[in-house]
């Protein structure tokens, strides 16, 4: 509790350098920034995004993942579900965004012992690929080994497997992808979380970073329990403010003492990330 | 330069008219990073009862249209923690420091009030008599005249810091209750807190709300907060403290024309963290190019007629 958080925090209106269309609804916006935001920019790390508008409608910033970064731009990944959304969709090159940020945990480093890098597994279900992304993204434009690292990612449809092809260049740091769709339009049929399962069999290794859907994440603790593995969650629970004020995003946890003791955690300044066997659903 | 100062209690001078409101300040340290939060009038905390309090279980929080609605139910980290591991680092900020208080029961407030009377670097009490969002959280005093005047008494013994009762809108008659608190020794009232609201997901058929109801905040609820402090301002005598809806300098001008003494800065500093910072710079550049020297010559200065 004690001290002043130390993250350098950034306030501003950041032009959008670019807008793409990744899916039917989600779109991908490359917002100026400056070095500064960058170096304290972090796999898992995210940032509040609003529009100027002097009618205060929609009111409150959005969070969103920090997808991608490089010295003077950050990218987001935006999916048209609400009033905020769709307004920060209808935006266009040239438009300006507020901008709040970097805010939250990230993902822990990748974990090294006596030289051997244990299995990295990373479970991304729909928009979940955004956060897992940024670890991917982050060992790409650093070119940092990606060995023994694998993406389990699954959407509704392939049409819905955004980032993929990008996604894809990591595979020469050894990268290795399996992809599933509910509708088996692409990869195996079924959710994420199957594969996972069967991965973790011969793996009791692993780590894993998960994010995704609450459904999703459920399960994964689920099966991390029965396995026993090590791993991360990134939840992405309701915000109003994104800096720990106003108690709005709040998730039950495990206390730190132990004992099965619980207490409330604030998911925007104590996580996004936390240990999975800390949530309690 | 303007002069900015008001006294909003008797004794208590405040450097400018602009103090944050109770849940929505944290308990300041977690504005430090954004401006220097010596520079406000001053800070009420999120709501201290005696003991720590965990809140309401689901989604706590939804936007409806130009507000939000919150049903985060008074979770805080009691009095005690406050005092041993906030309030060192709020003096050392150099903020004035006002703390919300609510409790179960009269006796609750009136032991907060105890404890807190003669603590170094605590200026005055805001009495929450007007949380929506639990069952006990003053709601029940702050509907009633007679107890929340019995409430307020009861504070009143219990120390000799400036009290601030703070008013709910979900009464029928919010004057009578502000000059029954006044009558029973309240040195100045806040008003508003939120508005009792809903919001439903129609095509789940439930409540998004965790709690069901919740309270509505924000711009939507500025037209209802000018009016009740208009009406409680022509009322009573002592100072009032306008909150609700309050984004920028514009809106804390019109409640300061209203009549009120002083502002909370709320739900717009979710919005922006420097919204409260930024609004006693709008409020001095303002008054400076009206050539008023003295923002004290500037409240309730409203013409009755129309425009
Ligand atoms: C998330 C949230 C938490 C709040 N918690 C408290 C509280 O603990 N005590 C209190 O007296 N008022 C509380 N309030 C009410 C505010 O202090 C204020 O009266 C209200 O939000 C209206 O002002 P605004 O429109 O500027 O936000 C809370 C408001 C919000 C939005
Ligand atoms: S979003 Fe406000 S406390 Fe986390």
């Amino acid at each position: 509790m004690a001290g002043i958080r130390c993250w350098t925090l950034f306030l501003f209106n950041a032009e959008i350098i670019d807008k793409q269309k990744l899916s039917q609804g989600i779109f991908r916006l490359r917002l100026k920034s400056g070095k500064d935001f960058c170096r304290a920019a972090k796999p898992g790390r995210f940032v509040m995004l609003g529009i100027d508008n002097s009618l205060f409608d929609p009111l409150l910033r959005r969070p969103f993942g920090l997808c991608r970064w490089h010295e003077e731009w950050f990218e987001v990944v935006i999916k048209n579900v609400g009033r905020g959304s769709a307004q920060l969709c209808q935006l266009e090159k040239g438009g300006s965004v507020a901008v709040h940020g970097p805010l939250g945990n990230g993902y822990p480093q990748q974990k090294t012992e006596e030289g051997e890098v244990s299995p990295l597994f990373l479970v991304a279900g729909g928009m979940g690929i955004a956060s897992i992304a940024s670890y991917i993204f982050s060992a790409l434009d650093s070119n940092q080994s990606l060995t023994e690292t694998f993406l389990f990612y699954g959407a509704a449809s392939y049409a819905e497997l955004i980032l993929l092809n990008e996604l894809t260049a990591a595979v020469a740091l050894g990268l290795r992808i399996k992809t599933i769709t509910d509708d088996g339009s692409c990869g195996r049929h079924g959710l994420v979380t199957q594969i996972l399962a069967a991965e973790l069999l011969n793996n009791s290794q692993a780590r894993i970073f998960a994010c995704g859907p609450e459904a999703m994440l459920k399960s994964v603790q689920k099966i991390l329990q029965t396995g026993g593995n090590e791993g991360y969650l990134s939840l992405e629970n309701r915000m109003a403010c994104g800096f720990g004020v106003c108690l709005g995003c709040v998730q039950t946890v495990f206390a730190e003492t132990g004992a099965g003791g619980v207490e409330t955690a604030k998911v925007c300044t104590q996580g996004p990330v936390f240990p999975a066997r800390k949530v309690i659903f | 330069m303007v002069d900015l100062t008001v006294e909003i209690a008797p004794g208590l001078i405040l450097k400018n008219p602009v103090l944050t409101a109770s849940g929505t300040f944290g308990y300041g340290r977690e504005y430090a990073p954004y401006f220097d939060i010596a520079k406000l009038g001053g800070i009420i905390t999120k709501g201290l009862s005696l003991e720590p309090k965990t809140g309401n279980p689901g989604i706590r929080i939804t936007e409806t249209a130009c507000g939000m609605l919150n049903a985060i139910g008074l979770e805080n980290i009691g009095i005690e923690q406050f005092l041993s591991m906030e309030l060192p680092l709020l003096r050392k900020l150099g903020a004035v420091v006002i703390v919300n208080i609510f409790g179960q029961e009269q006796a609750d407030y009136a032991a907060l009030a105890a404890r807190l009377d003669g603590v170094e670097g605590i200026s005055a009490l805001e009495i929450n008599i007007s949380c929506p969002n639990v069952k006990a959280g003053g709601i029940q005093f702050g509907t009633d005249p007679a107890a929340a005047a019995k409430l307020v008494a009861a504070v009143r013994q219990a120390t000799s810091l400036p009290l601030i009762t703070k008013l709910s809108p979900n009464v029928s008659d919010i004057v009578a209750i502000a000059q029954a608190v006044v009558e029973a020794g309240s040195d100045a009232l806040s008003l508003i807190n939120t508005l009792m609201g809903m919001a439903i997901d129609l095509d789940r058929k439930k409540p998004i709300l965790g709690n069901t109801t919740g309270g509505l905040s924000g711009p939507a609820i500025k037209p209802v907060a000018l009016r009740m402090v208009y009406q409680v301002a022509s009322a009573v005598s002592v100072p009032v403290i306008g909150i609700g809806g309050i984004v920028n300098q514009r809106d804390a001008l019109e409640f300061l024309l209203a009549g009120a003494t002083a502002v909370e800065i709320g739900t717009a500093s979710f919005i922006n963290p420097q919204s409260a910072a930024l609004i006693v710079a709008g409020i001095e550049n303002y008054l400076d190019r009206q050539g008023c020297k003295r923002v004290v010559d500037f409240i309730g200065s409203l013409e009755k007629n129309p425009a």
